[in-house]
């Protein structure tokens, strides 16, 4: 960060210790707010409680795939499964629940274990096979999204029981489920990622891979981890979206691993390895967020949408080189 | 901070242009909200183009919106949720798959918004365990425009006819399709058991996968004498790939949609016939009975939107008072 301020104190030191100890670019934080402004003045029903509950339950799916993607991309991998992963695990809850007639709990289990269940075997592919993550990820993407037509023949699987349900469609508080599940997932990977010991050593190894051997981290056991923990809030983020529609259904989440790996580096993770954070993730997605509701209050049509997101894109990444090629100058 | 501040200028800089084709939307009093699934595809334009216009003649205020892809469920529960937003007094919705909308649809319900099934995606069945009342349900009788391209294909080959009939469905799983598949194979086997249909194969909805399914059972059935392609534009494939095997003359090849390509192939001679939809009237018929729902007159709640069958003669003739539509 690179601030070039005449009068040091008091904003240098707050920049310092919001910033720094919560890892994120103030960058990507302003544009959330510019942002938001704009579309505030622009729309005069974008600034409403329900509204912004609204953003909140339209992230949560693409959130919590951002997670996934910070995890695996700070880590120097990448998980192009997790769109299809996301439709094979809502499918799979919802068979469960539905034709073998199995309680909502083992339903709702049921999705996370069948992503954890993807993602493993891509783990293990990945560190046991020595075929590359883009391929294996690749592979998977196919495979996935395959065995979810074929449990589901094709057909949305409708009528999950009631509990199911109340995952998806339950308000406490007025607030959606998905949403508090959301957050309470961002919170506890954000926190595991910031301040523990597996999320230090999953920046080591997207950072330098051998220096990280070399300090003793156990990588390829540190990667199977990770690709099965991607796949694990895949299923979660399949479980949200099937119980928000009350039915698995197998075309879901498609192309969804690209808008999560797009959040994930506009919130500021970078491509190659090495560094993230959670939190700078969950402003991507917002800002994403913020931008597709926005221009559809604004009736904007979705084809404008894409380009808007595409260009924010290109323009986070290039701050981003430009903040780093300036300190390199200095 | 003076650099920053340059560079979020460049950033809102950016933002403003991205912003500058929306034009601020306010809440007009007794609008309708119109969902569609995609307005990449002529048949939803012609929907859409038909809804303006009957909204121009019945004096409502409307606002149109639609996903980014027919595949998009969750984008377009995400901006369902949004329209809602805008309170309108009638949500037109176009629904991706039998499901993705049901929570903003009850949600609209809930809100005392008027609910109309545009081009028949809802299950009734479902609707009824979610307890959704819909005011109307609009659009084409989908296993009719099979039957209908059935009827054509006997009528040009003769009840006797003997031979293997190729059906190419849409994509797997979605109803439309399977509705246009089963029609047409029904029908067929009530009118010409002789017609045999030898594969039903899924095609996607995509041009160049019904042109290789055509080649591969051209193959098998060199002596093939009719393909119905559940659109248009695999109907297209399918003539291709017909016409480069030099068979156009031995096979009869049907498509449903009357999208202009067809209409355009068929005034060429190449595609035989199309069972057109008519999108442009469902789009209007929409608009005026939901005019009419308001009003508190009744309403049939089943609207069925008559199918036409587009071939050469029709066309070159154009004495028929429905080609209008055909847009």
């Amino acid at each position: 960060m690179a601030h070039e301020t005449s009068q040091p104190g008091l904003w240098a030191r707050a920049q310092r210790t919001s910033v720094e100890q919560l890892h994120i670019r103030l960058e990507s934080f302003i544009v959330l707010i510019v942002l938001s402004a704009v579309m505030a003045i622009l729309s005069p029903f974008f600034l409403s409680l329900s509204n912004f509950l609204n953003i909140l339950l339209a992230t949560s799916t693409i959130g919590v795939l951002a997670i996934a993607a910070t995890y695996v991309i700070g880590s120097g991998g990448l998980d192009l499964s997790l769109g299809s992963v996301m439709g094979l695990s809502g499918v799979a809850g919802a068979y469960v629940a539905v034709n073998l007639g199995a309680p909502s709990p083992v339903g709702l289990a049921a999705c996370i274990l069948a992503g954890a269940a993807a993602g493993c075997v891509n783990g293990q592919l990945i560190t046991r096979a020595f075929v590359p993550a883009f391929i294996v990820t690749l592979g998977m993407l196919g495979l996935a999204r395959g065995l979810a037509l074929v449990i589901s023949d094709g057909r949305v699987i409708y009528g999950l029981p009631a509990v199911m349900v109340y995952v998806g469609q339950g308000r406490p508080l007025g607030i959606p489920m998905p949403v508090i599940i959301f957050v309470i997932t961002a919170i506890v990977a954000h926190c595991v990622l910031a301040y523990s010991k597996f999320g230090c050593h999953t920046m080591a190894l997207g950072d330098s891979e051998s220096a990280a051997r070399a300090a003793g981290i156990r990588v390829e056991r540190h990667r199977r981890i990770l690709y099965t923990l991607s796949g694990a809030l895949a299923g979660l983020a399949g479980m949200l979206f099937m119980a928000r529609i009350n039915s698995g259904d197998p075309t879901a989440g498609l192309n969804y691993e690209l808008t999560a790996i797009t959040a994930a580096i506009i919130g500021g993770t970078n491509l190659f390895g090495g560094r993230g954070s959670i939190l700078g993730t969950m402003i991507g997605a917002l800002i994403m967020g913020v931008l597709q509701n926005g221009l559809n209050l604004l009736a904007v049509q979705s084809y404008y949408q894409q380009m808007a997101i595409g260009a924010v894109l290109i323009l986070a990444v290039f701050i981003d080189q430009y903040q780093v090629r300036k300190e390199s100058r200095v | 901070m003076q650099p920053f501040v340059a560079k979020i200028n460049r950033f809102t800089l950016a933002l403003g242009v991205a912003m500058a084709f929306a034009a601020p939307a306010i809440a007009e009093d007794g609008e309708y909200g119109v969902l569609m699934k995609t307005l990449a595809n002529p048949f939803w334009g012609a929907m859409s183009q038909g809804v303006e216009d009957g909204a121009k003649e019945a004096g409502v205020k409307y606002f149109l919106q639609a996903a980014e892809s027919d595949q998009a469920a969750e984008p377009q529960l995400n901006l369902c949720n949004t329209m809602l937003e805008r309170k309108p007094v009638a949500m037109i919705t176009a629904a991706i798959n039998s499901t993705n909308l049901l929570p903003c649809l009850k949600a609209a319900q809930d809100a005392g918004i008027k609910v109309v099934d545009l081009d028949g995606n809802l299950d009734q069945a479902v609707l009824d365990k979610e307890g959704i009342k819909i005011t109307f349900r609009i659009g084409s009788d989908n296993v009719a425009a099979g039957a209908q391209g059935a009827e054509y294909l006997v009528e040009k080959l003769g009840k006797d006819a003997k031979g293997p009939v190729l059906v190419i469905e849409g994509l797997s799983g979605n109803v439309t399709g399977q509705r246009r598949a089963q029609g047409f194979a029904a029908r067929l086997k009530e009118l010409a058991p002789g017609l045999e249909v030898v594969a039903s194969l899924p095609g996607d909805w995509d041009r160049g996968k019904a042109a290789s399914i055509t080649n591969d059972i051209l193959t098998r059935n060199p002596d093939l004498v009719g393909i119905f392609a559940a659109n248009d534009g695999m109907a297209l494939g399918a003539v291709e790939a017909v016409y480069a095997a030099g068979k156009g003359d031995q096979v009869t090849i049907i498509g449903v949609d009357g999208n202009s390509d067809a209409v355009k192939s068929i005034k060429d001679g190449r595609l035989n016939a199309s069972v057109a939809q008519l999108p442009y009237l469902v789009g209007k018929q929409a608009v005026e009975n939901v005019k009419k729902a308001i009003a508190g007159e009744s309403v049939t709640a089943d609207i069925a939107v008559p199918t036409l069958v587009l071939t050469k003669d029709v066309l070159d003739a154009g004495k028929e008072p429905m080609l209008q539509y055909v847009k």
